[in-house]
């Protein structure tokens, strides 16, 4: 293979190949556990067969493409049928599917050695015998296979037909080899884009506000082409700013695709490595997968493959009994194995367990003093937790013989040295009989997470598609609204009801009204419904890490930017439902404010002297939204600024006042102007006090707000 | 019509002493061209004025690009994305313990603290380049332990000089400024 344009062509076919080859082995593994499959399930897979022979051909590596179409001979008369596929099949054509991707992965390096194809082709020869394949049961009476009308007569690989329509069009397109700081500095140049997107945002918004100030000033006829002229660059500016949005998103699509790996693709080949070592040993599992549809980085990915595959080779000759000891133990005959990866932030999780026999401590201790892994005295000293982290000891192993599977004492120690080599941590929790689970923690720059985005009074907040089960409306006839607490009836399980907004301390807590959204989240077997105001919809997001001075909150695991670029706080699933162990941010506050300003800065200041006070501090950015606070609840006072848009401070203090239930409220207006006038107007609509801004020094508001809180309560 | 000799008006002791200490270090002070100069960025926080070394300004950006976060401490405005990092807006008024304010701040000053990351901070206005002597500078910050200096220029104008660091290093203590 001399011809560079045909090199070029076989890399990128090896890639194409593996994809193929992960999907036959999935469709494999499938057959081979189902009790009943659909009649066209081994076409689907003959399929995936049938396209490796043909592109193979096609880039004129025949010994491949000959042994792709003896494996579909031996698949594809399985058509039709319903059975499951016979084990002796599956083991056939995995075991021939792994030498056929290392020989094309050495045709592709150019190696000398290229793995011998002749066992393989023995193999098929055998399975190919009708006796062999045993032909699964129920098949479609009377229907011929699919083979027969395809290929009853051996069919020479050589003229295999050109590559399908819908199956990878090999060598399309050459791989380039890209260094990861390239990468990394074309996603920070995404970034200034997205700065500048927002920036146009800004610029259009004052283009409106100019455009509005022009009709407000009545010379409508003179300012009449200046005006159309503003109009024309502010619609304009807006579109470029929404085709830059567009062009975002596809770039940071396309760096994501070349900077991450679906979770899934390490994580499928754990199956059937599972298959294969149960079939050894002569043990029974299951391995179930929780977060396969997160991206992380491709280079946390690979490397991590390793590290996985030792777990589970230690899971399952350590961890998981045999069916018999499962049974006399009172377990299901089948072991369960769990991988569950989660990113919180910048950080990686990822967990592996099973329900096996457990670490055993003392059998840990005496193996350790036998092979002098610790000091006698120090082994007597250490606790459980201690013990199990001696597992991760160079040379550690509980058993005295080598298995072909595990024993060498080589497996754990590379898992910790893999995790420490991504500046990660491994750590180890068990309990005796009841099976043992590895956390495996590393950091990750890059790697992205479906996020349902909802909002919440003027809040954007994201919550994790993984915890989501299901959206709904709330209807009353689902609701049970008690004194202390509000249930939803969900598939006829009652599940609690919270409101985001109140638990995130900005609203006071109540019965969702009907037809509002809810989110039901179902996590680490807890359930909660969300009540939020809408549900935005679902976005693949970069988490990334709060801000420093934000990162103990307890509620967030981080935030994203939205295409347009604006930010989202990340709401942590555990911190949602874990209600008992969280204090309700009402409770245990009797004096309540409402802070109304426009200003993010002036309701930050108004909070930090009324909280020091002692009140608790709801806030809102406009009269409108203040309005519909008091709707829903109590406040003891509102402090809020005269110079507010569309409603000022004034206005809002009549509509208050018109209110009767919130006639005693006592309401302090606060102004940027020291203007005496400002003062008496205030107190002409119901105001009980008037500060200017500069007067709002710590101590001075609280103790205007406790003065007319006083003085209303003496008038009672 | 009769003469009244106006002398000083009575003032307590202890502005008087604070008077003093001001004046005498108005006269101490070395003449600025034989100086080096100290460029800082001036800005108003109430009816105080304050800077910060220009070197820690790394840009001026709108408030309007801050996303409010529920549960922050009051100090906290909110964050913001800039250069791609997501970083903390904070109240320098809360920060310094809740002073008042003349106009609703629309600026936020990026600024490095020297703790390792970047954090803005809320400005009335956008900030001027001021050059204040060095030994000034060095001797406000000596008599001072706290994040804040009393500098007095020419003219005797107070200028209150921030140390970032320490004021982020407070906070990040105490919990308090």
């Amino acid at each position: 293979m001399n011809d560079p344009m045909l090199e070029q062509l076989v890399a990128g076919f090896v890639d194409e190949s593996q994809e193929i080859r992960d999907r036959v082995v999935h469709q494999v593994l499938a057959l081979e556990k189902a009790d009943k499959v659909d009649g066209q399930s081994f076409e689907e897979l003959a399929r995936g067969l049938h396209t490796l022979k043909g592109s193979a051909a096609t880039l004129g590596l025949s010994e491949l493409a000959d042994l792709a179409h003896r494996m579909e001979e031996v698949v594809l008369p399985l058509s039709g049928a319903t059975g499951p596929l016979p084990a002796r099949v599956a083991d056939g054509v995995l075991r021939v599917l792994d030498v056929w991707m290392a020989r094309l992965r050495a045709v592709a390096a150019k190696s000398e050695e290229l793995p011998d194809l002749a066992d393989s082709i023995a193999l098929l020869q055998e399975l190919d015998q009708p006796a062999a394949k045993s032909r699964p049961a129920s098949e479609a009476p009377g229907k011929e296979p699919a083979r027969k009308a395809r290929s009853t007569k051996t069919e020479p690989a050589r003229e295999a037909p050109a590559l399908e329509t819908d199956g990878p069009a090999a060598g399309d397109e050459a791989t380039w080899r890209v260094g990861t700081r390239r990468v990394l500095a074309l996603m920070r140049e995404v970034e200034r884009l997205r700065e500048l997107r927002l920036r146009l945002e800004e610029r259009r918004r004052e283009m409106e506000r100019a455009l509005a100030q022009l009709s407000r000033l009545g010379i409508l006829t003179e300012t009449a082409e200046a005006r159309a002229l503003l109009m024309g660059v502010s619609r304009a500016v807006g579109a470029d700013g929404e085709e830059a949005s567009d062009i975002i998103a596809s770039m940071e699509e396309g760096l994501k695709a070349i900077s991450t790996l679906p979770v899934r693709t390490v994580l499928e080949p754990l199956r059937r490595s599972l298959r294969d070592l149960c079939k050894r040993s002569g043990k029974e599992a299951q391995l179930s997968v929780s977060g396969a549809e997160l991206s992380l980085d491709r280079r946390v990915l690979e490397a991590l493959q390793g590290a996985l595959a030792h777990l589970l080779r230690n899971a399952i000759d350590h961890g998981i009994e045999t069916p018999e000891e499962r049974a006399a133990r009172g377990k299901q005959r089948e072991g369960a194995l769990s991988v569950r990866v989660e990113q919180q932030g910048n950080t990686i999780f990822l967990e592996m367990s099973d329900d096996g026999r457990g670490l055993d401590a003392e059998q840990i201790r005496e193996v350790a003093l036998r092979k002098a892994i610790a000091p006698a005295e120090e082994l007597s000293a250490m606790g459980t937790g201690q013990l199990h982290q001696l597992i991760f000891r160079p040379g550690f192993t509980t058993r005295d013989e080598v298995s072909e599977i595990s024993g060498r004492g080589v497996g754990l120690d590379a898992v910790r040295n893999q995790v420490q080599a991504l500046q990660g941590n491994v750590e180890v929790q068990s309990e005796p009989g009841r099976g043992a689970r590895f956390i495996l923690t590393m950091p990750a720059e890059m790697g992205s997470s479906p996020v349902v985005v909802v909002r919440c009074g003027e809040h954007r907040l994201g919550v994790p598609m993984v915890a989501v089960e299901s959206s709904r409306m709330a209807r009353a006839k689902d609701l049970q609204v008690g004194r202390t607490r509000v249930q939803l009836l969900h598939r006829d399980e009652l599940v609690p009801v919270r409101d985001l907004g109140a638990l995130l301390g900005f609203r006071q807590p109540e019965a969702p009204a009907e037809g509002q959204p809810l989110l039901v989240l179902k996590w680490q077997d807890r359930k909660l419904a969300l009540g939020v105001d809408e549900v935005e919809g679902d976005r693949e997001l970069v988490i990334r890490p709060m801000p420093v001075e934000l990162r103990h909150l307890p509620a967030y695991q981080g935030a994203a930017t939205l295409a347009r670029g604006e930010l989202v706080p990340i709401v942590r699933p555990d911190w949602l439902v874990n209600l008992e162990r969280r204090g309700d941010a009402v409770l245990g506050s009797t004096r309540r404010a409402l802070v109304v300003d426009d200003s993010l800065t002036a309701r930050a200041l108004h909070r930090t002297a009324l909280e020091s006070g002692g009140y608790l501090v709801h806030t809102a950015s406009d009269a409108r939204q203040a309005l519909e606070q008091l709707r829903h609840s109590a406040y003891d006072v509102m402090v809020c600024d005269i110079g507010m848009p569309e409603m000022d401070g004034f206005q809002l203090t009549s509509a208050v006042r018109a209110r009767p239930d919130l006639d005693a409220m006592p309401i302090i207006l606060v102004s940027a102007r020291e203007s005496p006038a400002e003062g008496q107007r205030g107190a002409a609509v119901g105001a009980d006090g008037f500060l200017s801004k500069r007067d709002c020094v710590s101590g001075r508001l609280v103790s205007e707000v406790a003065g007319a809180i006083a003085r209303r309560k003496a008038r009672v | 019509m009769k003469l009244v000799v106006r002398g000083p008006e009575p003032v307590a002791a202890e502005v008087k002493a604070l008077l003093d200490r001001r004046a005498e270090r108005a006269r101490a002070r070395p003449r600025l061209e034989e100086e080096t100069v100290l460029w800082m960025a001036e800005f108003p926080v109430g009816e105080e004025q304050y800077a910060i070394p220009l070197e820690t300004l790394r840009a001026a950006v709108p408030l309007k690009m801050v996303t409010p976060v529920p549960l922050s401490p009051p100090h906290v405005i909110g964050i913001l994305r800039f250069q791609g990092q997501i970083i903390s807006a904070l109240s320098l008024a809360s920060l310094l313990g809740g002073r008042g304010w003349r106009e609703d701040p629309a600026v936020l000053l990026v600024v490095d603290p020297g703790v390792g990351r970047l954090v803005a901070l809320d400005c009335e206005q956008i900030p001027k380049p001021v050059g204040i002597p060095a030994g000034l500078v060095e001797e406000a910050r000596g008599r001072s332990k706290g994040a804040v200096s009393e500098i007095v220029l020419p003219g005797l104008r107070q200028l209150n000089l921030l140390d970032l660091r320490k004021l982020m290093d407070r906070r990040a203590a105490t919990g308090r400024p």
